[in-house]
């Protein structure tokens, strides 16, 4: 069985483009990462395609995946569109390297999209709340950010965390973000901001809560000998895990943390064969602030409860012990659900060939972990730089 | 009418908001017309009242609703022009599909028509007179009010229906509602009005066969305080027996109800050993007198309920009532088909839950395999409390709702949303949860940590049809 390689990877700029289209966006990401491709690599070498979607807004709720390739003119290919809600295009990934490790395909394009604010008030607050359990959670009147915000209460009651604590997480993103160019948000944002701001659904408020975002993302996923061919630094899936849980926050056992994280993890890392002190960057889920804090506990950065330490302490900072979201994650640089599985994967391939917009001193091994709802669906892959020659 | 029957328990559900006669004067520069009026909250209507007047009058009188054999309600506000609501009532409290049903209408003597109808039934009957009544807020707008009050009937009950008498007449004009309108109207022709309603009034209770001089309390047909007094001007009674039955300044001209509810007044004033007398009158017009004996002091709990509330603005009282801001939400909310929510009645009305007959857990709702063991299993019944304590909570701000509780939070304001956690009620101990609404409270107030207790409400409605369920309340701290 053959390893699978990241051999491109790029997205489109993030944010609010009420005049492209989920085909223009992803023509936008899928040339970044033809760009990114080291040698002189020809589309037609890719066999198989993989999208991410959750289809916000109707829009071409059917058959967007081919939509999509047949755009870029990668003719006739085979074209799964991946629904799993905000982790539709981890498991994208999932799904082009299990085809690559399979042997069935050489080259597979993993990637995602999403066209989010140029709708109604009343149709985005329709869409927004479509992957929380429907019959009972979204029909008790609670919304998507209510929900992590029901998590927030069970956790800041739970340990030794505070609202400041939450706001943290806004705080070090908006600071890498800052730095992206293609971040939505890319803003500095003081504690004093985080603090301050209006409450979406207590205890958070919008510092503690991503956008709503266009965009889109795109890996290249080769074999052994395509990677060869064409790239002097490729990155090697080292793991790739992966969970499903029950849809409700109210239908598991934990409600400070989510407990498919925790599984998709201990896969991932065993696939690996590592354990998260091997870790030397994260980009973890963050579309809630509360949702990074249960990352550092779910994935095993630190014990149950410690996540807020680790956060004061600067330990996720850009120049601590394990740095998270250098991206700006999803909080500064946006959430458009189909993309951001992939969208992570841009930044764990430009950190461990050194070319990222806040770079982490030679890291050498990544992870990546995208969520789908409130933690019905997890993915975790774990990244490793292969350095030159070396394949 | 057997004898042997009378009320053996009583219930009075008022809602919680209090809109003062000081609110409505400061709105109109007139005198208000009652004290105060009950505004229910946006998510009640007069079956969301009739399950909680009639829950009330099941507990008092220690009775599961199973033992209920018919029910019979009355209001002249149903949720809907047609369609059975009293099937609905039946299953919110959880009495036998062998249930028979009667529903009384179109008229504020409807509850004189339910009373009467369980005095004559065999078996325990329940009755439920609730009413809710909307009008122009610059004309009967200003003392309409709402409420439901519950009756048990059962062989031995203490106080028995000795006699009833109904007259008639042709009197048009008094009270009334057109077809398609919500709003209770008159043609405000004062003279007329009064002398209609005390002659046929006082026709129908002088019509009774009784010994008048042992009538110790009597509530007679209230749409102000002052009418009550007004009719009895020809009959035996002092101001004393007549006020004891006035309760249109404490929650307003609640159409069929408030007559009703003067009865559980008077009931709690009468003596043992006298005689209650209740004068109804329908605008059209008819009146209906009943006659109760009752040699036991019959304990109705009718403080809590009278006294308590909560005052609201007067801009408040027109939000919850929906006279502003309804709305209507482009693309629908979310999709969960009609008889996908059919089949959850039993939990969303009752929450029954599953036991998994395997590794014993409790599956809430139960379906699907078993939460613990993952088995695929087929779940044992389970009871839950309805009271429990909130594990996770959030507040939904103003502007914030998914789009079927849009129109809810425009007329109620910011909700909290919690996950709460509830004990199991049989022999076995165990525990669910589930996401609920709360209701009734300042959810800037609720906690993780706090007791709260179900209560059935409107949930949401799509497609004309409306979902009832429990929501949830905050105990008293």
């Amino acid at each position: 069985m053959t390893d699978a390689y990241v051999i491109g990877a790029g997205q489109s700029d993030f944010g609010s483009f009420p005049g492209e289209s989920y085909r223009s966006l992803f023509a936008d990401a899928f040339d970044e990462t033809l760009e990114s491709v080291d040698g002189d690599f020809a589309t037609a070498e890719i066999d198989e395609a993989f999208l991410g979607t959750l289809g916000v807004g109707g829009r071409q709720l059917g058959l967007s995946g081919p939509a999509v390739t047949e755009h870029l003119g990668l003719h006739g290919i085979p074209t799964t569109r991946v629904e799993n809600a905000c982790a539709a295009s981890g498991y994208a990934l999932r799904q082009a390297v299990m085809a690559v490790k399979s042997g069935m395909v050489d080259v597979a394009l993993a990637g995602g999209y999403e066209i989010m604010t140029d709708m109604s008030g009343d149709h985005t607050k329709w869409w927004l709340g479509v992957s929380g359990e429907t019959e009972w959670e979204r029909l008790s009147g609670t919304t998507f950010a209510g929900v992590y915000a029901q998590m927030a209460s069970a956790y800041l009651r739970e340990y030794d965390a505070t609202v400041e604590d939450l706001s943290r997480v806004a705080v070090k993103n908006h600071g890498n973000g800052a730095q992206n160019p293609h971040a939505q948000l890319g803003f500095e944002c003081t504690l004093e901001d985080a603090m301050n701001a209006p409450d979406v659904a207590a205890p958070l408020n919008l510092y503690h809560c991503c956008p709503t975002t266009d965009g889109a993302s795109a890996v290249l996923v080769a074999n052994e000998a395509v990677a060869k061919e064409f790239s002097d630094e490729p990155v090697r899936v080292a793991g790739a895990g992966a969970a499903s849980g029950r849809v409700g926050l109210f239908q598991r056992d934990s409600l400070t943390g989510i407990p498919a994280s925790e599984t998709a993890a201990e896969r991932a890392y065993e696939d690996a064969g590592i354990s998260p002190d091997d870790l030397d960057f994260a980009e973890v889920h963050d579309c809630f602030a509360i949702a990074e804090l249960a990352a550092y506990e779910d994935l095993g950065f630190c014990d149950r409860g410690e996540a807020a330490r680790l956060l004061r302490e600067g330990e996720t900072d850009p120049d601590g012990r394990l740095p998270v979201n250098t991206s700006g994650g999803l909080k500064s640089k946006g959430h458009p659900i189909g993309a951001t599985g992939t969208g992570q994967v841009v930044e764990a391939y430009s950190q461990l060939r050194g070319e990222a917009h806040v770079q982490v001193d030679d890291p050498e091994v990544g992870l990546t972990h995208n969520v789908g709802g409130s933690g019905g669906g997890v993915t975790v892959h774990v990244f490793e730089r292969v350095d030159g020659g070396e394949l | 009418m057997s004898s042997e029957r009378g009320i053996v328990a009583t219930g009075l559900y008022v809602p919680r908001q209090r809109l003062s006669g000081d609110e409505i004067q400061a709105a109109w520069g007139t005198s208000a017309p009652v004290d105060q009026a009950a505004v229910p909250t946006a998510d009640e209507d007069t079956l969301t009242m009739s399950v909680a007047a009639g829950r009330k009058a099941l507990a008092n009188a220690d009775l599961d609703a199973a033992a209920v054999s018919h029910l019979a309600v009355a209001t002249t506000t149903p949720p809907l022009e047609e369609e059975e609501f009293a099937p609905r009532i039946g299953a919110a409290l959880g009495t036998s599909s062998e249930l028979t049903t009667e529903t009384a209408t179109q008229s504020t003597a409807a509850g004189a028509e339910a009373l009467l109808s369980g005095a004559d039934a065999d078996g325990t009957a329940l009755v439920i007179v609730a009413d809710a009544p909307d009008g122009d807020p610059a004309e009967a707008g200003q003392r309409l009010g709402a409420g439901a009050a519950a009756f048990v009937f059962d062989e031995g009950g203490d106080a028995k229906v000795i006699d009833s008498a109904q007259r008639s007449r042709d009197a048009p004009g008094i009270r009334f509602r057109e077809g398609g309108s919500h709003s209770v109207t008159g043609l405000d022709i004062t003279t007329y009005e009064r002398q209609m309603i005390r002659e046929l009034v006082s026709a129908a209770v002088e019509g009774l066969s009784i010994d008048h001089e042992a009538v110790d309390a009597v509530s007679l047909y209230q749409p102000t305080g002052g009418l009550p007094h007004r009719i009895a001007r020809s009959l035996p009674y002092g101001g004393g027996a007549v006020g004891s039955g006035i309760v249109v300044d404490d929650i307003g001209d609640a159409g069929a109800a408030t007559t009703a509810i003067g009865l559980l007044a008077a009931l709690a004033a009468s003596e043992p050993g006298s005689l209650t007398v209740v004068g109804f009158f329908g605008s059209g017009a008819s009146a209906v007198a009943l006659a109760f004996e009752s040699p036991a002091e019959l304990d109705v709990d009718l403080d809590a309920a009278l006294a308590g509330g909560e005052q609201i603005s007067y801009a408040e009282a027109l939000r919850e009532r929906g006279t502003i801001g309804s709305a209507e939400v482009a693309g629908g909310g979310a999709h969960v088909s009609l008889p996908s929510w059919q089949r959850t009645l039993p939990q969303r009305y009752r929450l029954e839950a599953g036991r998994c007959p395997e590794c014993g857990a409790v599956a809430f709702p139960p379906e699907g395999a078993c939460p613990d063991c993952h088995e695929r299993v087929t779940f044992e019944t389970e009871s839950l409390a309805r009271t429990g304590e909130i594990v996770a909570v959030t507040v939904i701000g103003q502007g914030g709702a998914p789009p079927e509780f849009v129109e809810l939070q425009r007329r109620d304001g910011p909700f909290a949303v919690a996950i709460v956690e509830v004990e199991t009620t049989g022999e076995r101990d165990g525990t669910a949860r589930f996401p609920v609404q709360l209701t009734d409270c300042d959810p800037e107030d609720v906690s993780v940590g706090d007791e709260v207790a179900g209560r059935f409400r409107r949930i949401y409605s799509v497609e004309g049809v409306t979902r009832y369920g429990l929501k949830f309340v905050p105990e008293q701290r």
